[in-house]
């Protein structure tokens, strides 16, 4: 598989073409916990994360809770 | 003390605790457990695996009892804070939506305008929404009426410490107000917390005053004691104050007259 370049939280990336959203946190170390995903500004529900493939370019956002007032 | 009702929520703790500006994770959970909080608000931020312990979800969960109501701290526009109140209820479960939208970092003062255009359509959605706002009664009362489930002005700016500087603008939101009024931000000590429940605040919102004590957890043990004296002062009802003095002994002056 060729590599893409998408943005991961503001960084650029590359990653095999046909990953999935759950490839990809996994490969990130954010599965083991509860977050957050956004790409190209829509959420992607945890039920949808194997099923979603990223595209070159795909801006994903990977959040979580922080202390906050 | 009778239990703070928030939409369909009814809480026995009226302490609303921040997260933010606490040494470690383990002071921050300890102050929410000695604190009886019940309702906790939280911010969104980047996943980074080398900074693990910023994940404050599953050590809140494990605390039990705890409704999380994250906030929309970031946002500059009420499209932003719209946004941030979407990922925040996926991540969340919870209904509770903290608005708070301060476009300059230099005073943190609420933006009312995209505010209120924020706290509209979420709650037309189906948020709890819980406004941050300056203490304007005029604005308090455009936020009841798009749906608010409470409205929290602000004491002083946040993390400042200097107390309840808006008191005669929150009593005038009290009193006008159908829906719970909770003081959020400035509040440094506990009797400032105290005088704000006399005052008829259903509940107070604290952060710095907790998270910055030399203990945490002793000084959020005080603040929850200093919220229910003021409450049950509250309910008890405060004496009114009178301009002359009124005698609390009897004045018959059998001493005077033994002669």
């Amino acid at each position: 598989m060729p590599m893409i370049k998408i943005t991961l939280n503001g960084q650029a990336r590359e990653i095999a073409g046909g990953s999935s959203v759950a490839e990809l946190l996994a490969l990130s170390g954010a599965d083991r916990q509860q977050v957050a995903v956004v790409v190209n500004e829509q959420i992607v529900r945890p039920e949808e994360r194997k099923a979603r493939i990223l595209e070159e370019n795909d801006q994903v956002d990977v959040l979580v809770f922080a202390g906050g007032g | 003390m009778d239990p703070l009702q928030l939409g369909t929520y009814s809480f026995s703790s009226r302490l609303l605790l921040g997260t933010g500006k606490f040494g470690s994770a383990r002071a921050m959970l300890d102050a929410v457990r000695s604190s009886g909080t019940q309702l906790v608000t939280v911010a969104l931020r980047r996943f980074n695996r080398e900074q693990a312990e910023d994940d404050l979800f599953g050590p809140l969960s494990e605390i039990g009892g705890i409704t999380l109501m994250p906030n929309t701290s970031g946002a500059a526009t009420a499209k932003e804070a719209v946004r941030a109140a979407h990922i925040s209820r996926e991540l969340s479960g919870s209904p509770f939506i903290k608005v708070e939208i301060h476009p300059n970092p230099h005073h943190l003062m609420p933006d009312p305008i995209e505010t209120y255009e924020a706290c509209r359509i979420l709650a037309s959605e189906g948020f709890l929404v819980m406004p941050y706002i300056p203490a304007d009664p005029v604005l308090a009362k455009r936020l009841e009426d798009v749906g608010c489930t409470s409205v929290m002005p602000l004491g002083s700016a946040i993390g400042s410490g200097q107390g309840l500087s808006t008191a005669a603008m929150v009593s005038i939101i009290i009193r006008e107000s159908g829906i719970p009024v909770i003081v959020d931000a400035g509040l440094r000590s506990p009797s400032e917390a105290c005088a704000a429940m006399e005052m008829g605040c259903e509940a107070v919102l604290v952060n710095s005053a907790v998270a910055v004590a030399r203990d945490p957890a002793a000084m959020a043990a005080a603040f929850a004691r200093a919220v229910e004296a003021g409450r049950q002062a509250r309910t008890a009802g405060i004496m009114p104050k009178s301009g002359t003095a009124v005698a609390t002994s009897p004045l018959t002056s059998f001493l005077g007259s033994a002669t």
